[in-house]
């Protein structure tokens, strides 16, 4: 917000803006904190309040052979997800709103009807159709699925983004001459790139965190990290799990990071 | 300000390497044994100790699948080239797969010679397979709140645990639905007195309900329930590691079996060596071995194992007497049934 | 811009997600809906035969679940929605315009981390907090504020609670591109046009941010419906939602065939909501005389 020529002793609008803004963050970290304590409390089972700091659990997590092999696996998977679906998603979302394709509002529902259905019916019956066309399940089909669910993000947020876009900025720019190429690349493109951070960031996450259509179509010592800990859960309640999570916390963030700066939600053209 | 031109082709590069750097499935060169195992204790035992000398012994590979539901795969799956060889999974489910003709029906000494040393119960005519290990079902109940060990199933109607007892949801979990046919004969005719189990049941709420035996034993263990409807392994794992004052006990009227049961599937390329398998996890050092891990008691009757893990576990013919098998026949052709009247039952 | 009579070269561009859809979308669940008219699978079942029982024992209830049950999903995602709305649309707004470019980093990093903690580790932080002997309960009875716990878990509420939780980053971050490029001088001329700062933000920043709105309104819709790990785990049997049935009937009840009858009754309805939607977005967007 830009600074008020008179500024005000005390702005009473404004701290209860910031106020609302801190408590409905603190909703969304109080679970985290949680599973923080968790990671760190020595007791094999998960309990409230914690007894102690320990980094056993953190120890066990990078320790074990097969929740690194199944780390390692998600976050290549995400990466590969992820550029396709920016690159799938938002030629897609360009097409829908430019296009002007026959029947938009049914293509684009058609776009999102991945995120209606369950996906343990996505991974069945993806699963299902790999058996029955002899494909198997090699980890192609695995990227293949996650793309699929990850894209419709893509296209929806980079929607959201050209539908208040104003198109006198590339009129200006053709009357200026540039060519349409050029245009596109260096004015249409920058301007949307919002949307598509938005949507790479779900596409990293939703593959890295997805589970249901990985269950399906991960091969036994091909497991992403997800399954893995899906199971360990069901027979095993201890703190390793919250251990996974945060390190699944902070390394996604640290991608997502990254990709701020490559890509950065903040546009750097401004009018 | 890096241009997208340049991040794309930055992406594109980092992705190809990606593939190449990629974890590389093991190849089997020599045969291979598809299986099913569960996770947790149990998988850290196979896969450290049982299944590396099960693949030198029989020069073989195995190849574990631990994504659980199984079942749901095999029922995808070409018959004649199913994707598993050997399924693991609990009785319940191995009828279910039995009626859809994707386990074998009937396993006998001839094809794995360690049957001849298993208690009655591992190979009656309640099971399609053969078991390996069982659990007793039993109550779950914590030492610190002023109870008396429970001594019949219908302590868990007392009416001080009002919302401080926990079952299961039914449609989902089998100890949920042994729990619910162990009503019928408590209150009832016998183990099929569905009218009997529905109104027991009534009689539970307020009752809170989970869906995997995990969740129970958290909800023991923090004392969220007082007492639960959960198997003896759930509670005698924790001890040593555990502080919490958390007790298992067999109620008079019996506990129900939750076996662990081994089948082959009918298209399976490798049949000798998946009987083979089954032969193996029924050899007594294997059955130790598992059964001290993780608390479950062993079907081979010739298995000694350490005083503790003895004294506790269903390791005699008396103690193994006290189990009842339920008819997972019956239930699974009346399930979509009672699915939707305990729903009806339990909701709100 | 006037609107051309035939679709621009730029259409073609639609043609990679178009085969990725037909390939491992559209194909696939054509089998699938195949088999929900079957009995059994045929492929690997001979005695298969045709059959619409699977949509009969939906439409006819008898059991008297079903229909409760498309209900509650539709009622479950309809709050969800709205709540995830009310949270999400301050946060966007506060990260969208905020200056500094580490807090925006921070704010961001905060906003995604609950969408990485994982469903299965997150649940059971919640059930650590809602629970009769979790944080919440535990709190309010020793300040004496209540002396019996409140049921925060095992229901409707905890799953909303929960769902909320999920939804939230997907809202914000959908808004927060949207808000980020309307133009804050429009609200400044409103504001030293005499409109307070509320009015200004009624009037103007609002309107403007309708499409962000409702692409992370329908967003947030269509996953909250087809949601049913964290129901599961936060629901007990208070809550049965369509796709709770549907992953019972896939991975306990072994019966892929009405699962696969019930997914396509929760698509058919999902998807005539969100040609609605998608309707109106068209309509307001075109209203604006942008795009």
């Amino acid at each position: 917000m830009s600074a008020a020529p008179n500024r005000r002793p005390f702005d009473a609008g404004r701290t209860a803006y910031l106020v609302l803004n801190a408590l409905l963050l603190a909703f969304l970290l109080l679970p985290i904190a949680i599973v923080l304590v968790f990671a760190l409390n020595p007791t094999p089972y998960i309990s409230f309040p914690p007894v102690g700091v320990s980094l056993r659990w953190f120890e066990k997590f990078f320790g074990s052979a097969e929740f690194m092999n199944a780390l390692w696996l998600s976050l290549w998977v995400a990466f590969v997800v992820l550029v396709l679906s920016i690159v799938i998603g938002a030629a897609c979302a360009l097409a829908l709103a430019r296009g002007n394709l026959p029947g938009r509002a049914v293509l684009t529902a058609f776009f999102m009807s991945p995120l209606m259905v369950p996906a343990i019916l996505t991974g069945l019956a993806l699963f299902q159709a790999y058996l029955l066309s002899g494909i198997g399940r090699p980890v192609w089909g695995l990227i293949a699925a996650h793309t699929l669910v990850a894209v419709p993000y893509v296209i929806r947020t980079t929607l959201a983004v050209l539908h208040n876009f104003d198109r006198r900025i590339e009129e200006a720019a053709a009357v200026l001459g540039a060519s349409p190429v050029r245009v596109f690349f260096e004015v249409t493109l920058p301007l949307i790139r919002p949307g598509v951070f938005a949507g790479g960031v779900f596409a990293f996450i939703v593959s890295f965190d997805q589970f249901p259509v990985s269950l399906f179509l991960v091969v036994p010592k091909g497991e992403t990290l997800p399954v893995v800990l899906f199971n360990y859960m069901k027979f095993d309640l201890d703190g390793a799990i919250a251990a996974a999570s945060m390190v699944s916390i902070l390394l996604a963030l640290s991608v997502v990071l990254v990709l701020e700066r490559l890509i950065g939600l903040k546009a750097y053209v401004k009018l | 300000m890096i241009s997208r031109r340049k991040a794309l082709r930055a992406g594109a590069g980092l992705a190809a390497l990606a593939t190449v750097g990629a974890p590389s499935i093991l190849h089997a060169q020599t045969k291979t044994l598809k299986i099913t195992t569960w996770g947790g204790k149990w998988g850290e035992v196979m896969k450290a100790t049982v299944l590396p000398a099960f693949e030198k012994e029989f020069k073989c590979t195995v190849s574990a699948d631990q994504a659980f539901p199984f079942l749901p795969k095999l029922q995808v799956s070409p018959k004649n080239d199913p994707i598993y060889d050997v399924l693991h999974a609990n009785s319940n489910e191995q009828w279910n797969a039995v009626v859809e003709g994707l386990v074998m029906d009937k396993i006998t000494a001839k094809e794995v010679p360690n049957i001849a040393d298993v208690y009655p119960y591992a190979v009656s005519e309640k099971i399609v397979g053969v078991t390996i290990f069982t659990s007793a079902i039993g109550l779950g109940y914590r030492t610190d709140k002023g109870l008396a060990k429970p001594t019949s199933w219908k302590d868990l109607a007392d009416p001080k645990l009002a919302g401080a007892r926990g079952g299961y949801l039914i449609p989902v979990n089998s100890l949920g639905q042994a729990h619910l046919m162990m009503l019928g004969k408590v209150y009832g005719k016998g183990l099929t007195d569905l009218d009997a189990a529905y109104k027991a049941l009534e009689a539970l709420k307020p009752i809170k309900l989970v869906d995997f035996t995990g969740q129970m034993e958290k909800m023991l263990l923090s004392a969220e329930v007082s007492m639960g409807v959960i198997h003896d392994s759930g509670v005698y794992r924790y001890e040593g590691a555990n502080m919490q004052p958390v007790d298992f006990a067999s109620p008079s009227e019996g506990v129900m079996s939750l076996e662990q049961v081994l089948n082959v599937t009918p298209g399976s390329k490798v049949k000798e060596l998946a009987f083979a398998y089954i032969d193996y996890m029924l050899r007594p050092d294997v059955q130790k071995l598992l059964a001290e891990a993780v608390w479950y008691s062993p079907a081979n009757k010739k298995v000694k194992l350490d005083a503790k893990y003895d004294a506790k576990l269903l390791t005699t013919p008396e103690k193994v007497a006290t189990l009842i098998q339920p008819d997972w026949k019956w239930y699974n052709a009346r399930r979509e049934d009672v699915d939707a009247r305990v729903t009806k039952i339990l909701k709100g | 811009m006037m609107t051309a009579a035939r679709p621009s070269p730029i259409a073609w561009l639609i043609a990679p997600a178009g085969l990725l859809f037909v390939l491992f979308f559209v194909l696939p669940f054509a089998v699938m809906t195949a088999m929900s008219f079957y009995s059994g699978n045929p492929v690997t079942n001979p005695n298969a035969f045709l059959t619409t029982r699977h949509y009969e024992r939906f439409l006819f209830d008898t059991a008297g679940i079903f229909h409760e049950a498309l209900w509650s999903t539709l009622r479950i995602g309809l709050i969800t929605t709205i709540v995830s709305l009310l949270i999400g649309y301050p946060l966007a707004h506060w990260m969208a315009r905020m200056q500094s470019r580490l807090g925006h980093a921070l704010v961001l990093m905060a906003v995604i981390a609950p969408m990485l903690t994982g469903i299965v580790v997150r649940t059971f932080a919640w059930m650590t907090i809602l629970q009769d002997k979790g944080v919440i309960n535990t709190t309010l009875m020793q300040w004496g504020l209540i002396e019996k716990p409140l049921p925060l878990m095992y229901n409707e509420f905890g799953t909303i609670v929960a769902l909320v939780h999920i939804y939230v980053p997907f809202m914000v971050l959908t808004l927060t591109g949207v808000i980020g490029r309307i133009d804050e001088r429009l609200e400044q001329a409103a504001r030293s046009l005499g409109a307070g700062r509320i009015r200004a933000f009624v009037e103007v920043t609002l309107p403007l941010s309708l499409p962000g709105i409702l692409a992370g309104s329908l967003l947030v819709f269509a996953l909250s419906i087809s949601a049913y790990v964290t129901p599961s785990l936060m629901g007990g049997t208070d809550v049965l939602t369509l796709p709770m049935l549907i992953a019972q009937q896939v991975g306990t009840s072994f019966n892929p065939n009405f699962a696969g009858a019930l997914g396509v009754i929760l698509l058919l309805v999902s998807l005539a909501i969100v040609v609605a939607y998608n309707r109106i977005l068209a309509r307001l967007a075109g209203g604006q005389g942008m795009a």
